[in-house]
């Protein structure tokens, strides 16, 4: 897959207030097709709260989204997201959390299989086919008939990234996927992720792996307090930081 | 006399079934009202729910059956007791239901939303199909207070088995037989929702594996 021109997904002067609480201030990002973004930072930087911006699980306070042709501008004086919006938004952007979110009361396949029938119309038949194929792909097709409770937390994420998958989104957004993980296990994902980002996938991955960020990444992000301090390819940010923010945040995490 | 009691039992059953199923499925507005996002909505939930909550079920089914009719709504008394008892039945089903909502994981909430599904989906394919086996026993065990609750119905001229018993205690002044049938024939409709709520208990226990 070629890398695009246009932006594929942009973020636009994401405001976040919560109350009085200034969580992102003008936080502006785009990604173009086929790209790799990493967001680093500090703990409570709000990297969380901005990818759950960008498929409007948190409604941003301002700013512009938009996702191939899809725009939509959130604020004053701009009419709320419809549901038809919401939803074409949210099944182009998959999300994979931290807790992995797995549905406990269905099976691995149905949970991969519900939001194929339901959001996308597609018929038992079809959604279960690519749904095997996503299991393969993850390598999973031996757990299709278990429940998630019977899985380790390495599969059930491994799942999670399969029913994201299973919606054809335009982008992938991660948040921290590895970090409720052992280091292990941990790798196991970042291997699949590393597969997907070499198929083309767009992804956009909030993490504290330097290495994930580093040999996959196109761009890293950090993000401090509430704004983007500093970007740029992984090495030079990770080698030649600008910022001071971003040289202490590094330094404590590599004297891990 | 045991036959023309028992004959009211129909009218016990069918308030107690009706008025359920109203509460059953008011009671998922009550509960969405409860956890809404907005104060507002909220508030209003709560202080509905506490309104109804406080006032005597009886005072409510007069207000209902005398104080509507007074304004121009006459209703019969068996629709005013499922009416009455279907309102009562949807605050307390409703606060049921919140309980178990509280103790569902938020992240499947957010990873149904995530997949673009809609509220319909999330509520019948994510959030029922779980609650029920935590909320199924206390439903049952809600449905049998409501099931004595409906003798209440005889003050406003059900002739269901109360009614019936009160009727002949005056007439044939065996007050304590007939009165012993209407206890016999409530404790003969609980058993089946004692096993019914034992059962869900257990299956709730049952069901899948956590980790
Ligand atoms: N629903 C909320 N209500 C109020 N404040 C919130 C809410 N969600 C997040 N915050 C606040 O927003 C700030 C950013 O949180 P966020 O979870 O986005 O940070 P993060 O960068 O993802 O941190 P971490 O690395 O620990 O995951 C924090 O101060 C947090 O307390
Ligand atoms: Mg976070």
């Amino acid at each position: 897959m070629t890398k695009g021109e246009l932006p594929y997904l942009s973020a636009k002067n994401i405001v976040k207030d919560f109350g009085d609480n200034r969580v992102l201030d003008d936080v502006s990002i785009e990604i173009h097709s086929g790209d790799v973004i990493s967001i680093i930072g500090p703990s409570g930087a709000g990297k969380s709260t901005f990818l759950r911006c960008i498929n409007l699980l948190e409604t941003p306070t301002s700013g512009v989204l938009s996702i191939g042709d899809f725009q939509i501008e959130i604020g004053e004086g701009h009419r709320r997201a419809s549901k038809k919006e919401l939803s074409t938004l949210r099944r182009n952007a998959g999300m994979v959390f931290q807790s992995f979110n797995l549905f406990p009361h269905l099976t691995v396949l149905e949970n991969i299989s519900l939001a194929q029938r339901r959001v996308l119309g597609r018929d038992k038949e079809e959604a279960r086919a690519r749904s095997m194929e996503l299991l393969d792909r993850v390598g999973l097709k031996d757990k299709a008939d278990q429940y998630p409770g019977r899985c380790s937390g390495g599969q059930q994420q491994r799942v999670a990234i399969a029913r994201s998958l299973s919606l054809d989104p335009m982008v992938m957004l991660f948040d921290e996927p590895t970090s409720s993980l052992d280091p292990e296990v941990g790798a196991e994902i970042l291997a699949v992720m590393r597969e997907l980002a070499n198929d083309g996938m767009t992804m956009m991955v909030v993490t504290h792996e330097m290495g994930f960020a580093k040999e996959v990444g196109d761009r890293v992000y950090v993000m401090v307090d509430g704004r983007i301090v500093e970007s740029g390819p992984p090495a030079q940010v990770m080698s030649e930081p600008e910022h001071p923010r971003t040289k202490q945040f590094l330094s404590a995490v590599m004297g891990r | 006399m045991i036959g023309y009691i028992l004959q009211g039992m129909i009218w016990t059953v069918v308030i107690t079934l009706s008025s359920f199923a109203i509460g059953a499925v008011i009671g998922v507005a009550v509960a969405g009202a409860r956890t809404a996002p907005f104060l507002i909505v909220r508030g209003i939930g709560r202080v509905w729910v506490e309104i109804i909550r406080s006032v005597p079920p009886l005072v409510w089914l007069f207000v209902v059956f005398f104080g509507l009719a007074e304004v121009g709504l006459r209703l019969t008394p068996l629709q005013a007791a499922i009416f009455t008892f279907g309102i009562i039945a949807s605050v307390y089903l409703g606060e049921i239901y919140r309980g178990g909502l509280a103790t569902l994981d938020r992240g499947q909430i957010e990873a149904a939303r995530a997949l673009g599904l809609g509220s319909f989906d999330l509520l019948t394919k994510i959030i029922a199909p779980q609650i029920f086996r935590t909320v199924s026993p206390s439903m049952v065990t809600y449905g049998m207070g409501l099931m004595k609750d409906s003798a209440l119905a005889s003050t406003i001229g059900v002739v269901e088995m109360t009614f019936r018993a009160s009727q002949q205690a005056q007439t044939t002044g065996q007050g304590l037989a007939a009165f012993a049938i209407v206890g016999a024939a409530y404790l003969l409709l609980s058993i089946p929702l004692g096993v019914l709520a034992r059962r869900a208990d257990t299956k709730s226990r049952l069901k899948y594996v956590v980790n």
